[in-house]
């Protein structure tokens, strides 16, 4: 029993790391823009395609795919924002929210009409899991995770250290004294849609990895990317990586007790205990 | 030498209203100039005007011998017009140190450079160089606020209610470290709630009542002065 919990807790904490990458993104796009974006599940997707073709055609090392699939879902993001979501922007919150619902399915169908709805795997050697003390676990996964955290250290240094992700939290921390200072947020929020759509499809890449890639691969994600980032506090970096490790933990933990089909309940469990017990979240700076 | 000339503007946030009625008022060079009057005046929208945060209706601005009636607050800001707002003036989740780089972003060859100057002039941001803005008092916050509005080597500082919920020392801080900048020549247009000490520092003062200039004339005159003071004296 403690073996399978451990297991479990395992497994939970690769999953959370995959996670965590989306939500990263799903929670810069919020805490500049100030809007939920659904279409990360598309983005995801996007990237997780994007790398699956130049994997199978090319043969392009990791590092290679999980650039490229950054840019290409950046680049899809950048797109797809200016032509829908900005124009509604005016309009509120909840229409840009929903519109992104429905921009999400207009992407997701694009990516079935061009490669259809086959399940494919990347080009990779089949290895055995490793086997330390009683858990198990893959080569593969513990390379997911590696890669996981560099790209974290990367987005915490860029933000942290970097003139224009310095600017990045000025213009989410107050957009019109960042204007006063000469920053413009228009140019800060498409940069935030290029490096949040990115993510996503870095993070479509290592779920592709890890399994398999269709054109569900980010919505079945979506869930959990979205309790992660509330769990953690929308708009907080660091929140959308602990709201990932412990969504992912408590999903694969909810299998010991509950049959597999209600694990995406603890999505909803998540998001309905943070919103009543402490709505802005553990690590989040303001309450919704 | 006239520096800003503000003639007769008409200005307001609704459509149909009107805040600013002919306001007019000038700053020279090395002046420090106080608006004054009772609340609802269009003290601040008359700042925020300057600032270009509030569209001109009518009349015009000039700003160094040129018009800027058409500029916004990017625009006014190239000129060399720094406005430091009175609420929500600082990055609270950024570091002391970062909120002082992010004021000169257009800058960045000579923000380092210039923030040392700010830390050797403010010695207390430098000490907290690396804490959360959040984290200062009210009286540190706003001294930061005043650096950020010259990080970028601004040509005249815009100050809306610097010392608003301040402790009576700290406002006395504030009003000495605004002297010591105007006495290095830095022009300053201040609205003050806190109306005859800011008049006593002041070259000269403006009383704006319901959008129109009501009186002016050298600081400590205006504060001295027996018809003005039930104006803003809050009976």
């Amino acid at each position: 029993m403690l073996v399978n919990l451990a297991q479990n807790l395992l497994n939970g904490l690769m999953t959370g790391m995959l996670i965590a990458i989306p939500a990263i993104g799903f929670s810069a796009i919020y805490a500049v823009l100030r809007y939920p974006n659904f279409a990360i599940a598309a983005y995801a997707t996007i990237g997780a395609f994007a790398g699956w073709w130049l994997n199978s055609t090319f043969g392009l090392g990791i590092v290679w795919i999980i650039l490229i699939a950054f840019c290409v879902s950046g680049v899809v993001g950048v797109a797809a924002e200016q032509v829908t979501l900005a124009r509604l922007r005016p309009a509120g919150v909840l229409t840009v929210a929903i519109a992104s619902i429905a921009l999400n399915l207009m992407l997701e169908n694009a990516v079935r009409f061009l490669f259809g709805n086959d399940l494919r795997g990347f080009d990779l050697a089949i290895q055995p899991d490793w086997r330390i003390l009683a858990l198990r676990i893959g080569p593969q996964q513990v390379q997911n995770m590696l890669l996981s955290l560099a790209i974290m250290a990367a987005v915490f240094l860029f933000l942290r250290y970097s003139p224009f992700g310095k600017a990045m939290r000025a213009v989410a921390d107050n957009s019109d004294l960042a204007r006063l200072k000469g920053i413009n947020p228009t140019r800060i929020a498409v940069a935030t849609i290029f490096m949040g759509a990115g993510l996503a499809g870095v993070g479509g890449v290592l779920l592709g990895l890890d399994t398999s890639i269709d054109p569900m691969t980010g919505a079945r994600i979506l869930l959990s990317i979205f309790a992660a980032a509330v769990l953690g506090g929308l708009g907080s970096i660091p929140g959308a990586v602990v709201g990932a490790l412990l969504i992912g933990m408590a999903e694969e933990v909810s299998l010991l007790a509950f049959p597999a089909t209600y694990k995406t309940a603890i999505g909803f469990v998540a998001i309905l205990l943070i919103l009543t017990l402490r709505p802005r979240g553990l690590l989040g700076e303001r309450a919704l | 030498m006239t520096i800003l000339d503000v003639a007769k503007v008409v200005a307001g946030y609704g459509a149909a209203e009107e805040i600013l009625k002919e306001a007019s008022i000038t700053v020279d060079a090395g002046e420090i100039v106080t608006i004054i009057g009772p609340n609802g005046a269009g003290k601040s929208t008359l700042l925020k005007l300057v600032a270009g945060l509030v569209p001109v209706r009518r009349g015009t601005v000039q700003f160094g011998g040129r018009d800027v009636t058409g500029l916004d607050a990017l625009g006014r800001s190239a000129t060399g017009i720094s406005f430091v707002p009175q609420e929500r003036n600082v990055f609270g989740t950024l570091t002391v140190a970062d909120n002082l780089l992010i004021s000169a972003y257009h800058d960045r060859a000579k923000a380092v450079s210039r923030r040392e100057t700010m830390y050797e002039r403010y010695p207390l941001l430098a000490e907290k160089r690396k804490a959360l803005a959040r984290t200062l008092s009210g009286g540190q916050r706003q001294i930061l606020a005043m650096a950020m509005g010259l990080m970028s080597a601004p040509k005249m500082l815009l100050l809306d209610e610097p010392t608003a919920g301040l402790s009576p020392k700290a406002a006395d801080a504030l009003f000495d470290a605004i002297t010591a900048l105007n006495r290095e020549g830095m022009p300053i247009l201040m609205v003050e709630q806190h109306a005859v000490e800011a008049l006593e520092i002041s070259t000269r003062g403006y009383v704006l009542v319901t959008g129109r200039n009501a009186a002016n004339g050298p600081g400590p005159a205006l504060a001295a002065d027996p018809e003005i003071r039930p104006l803003f004296l809050g009976g």
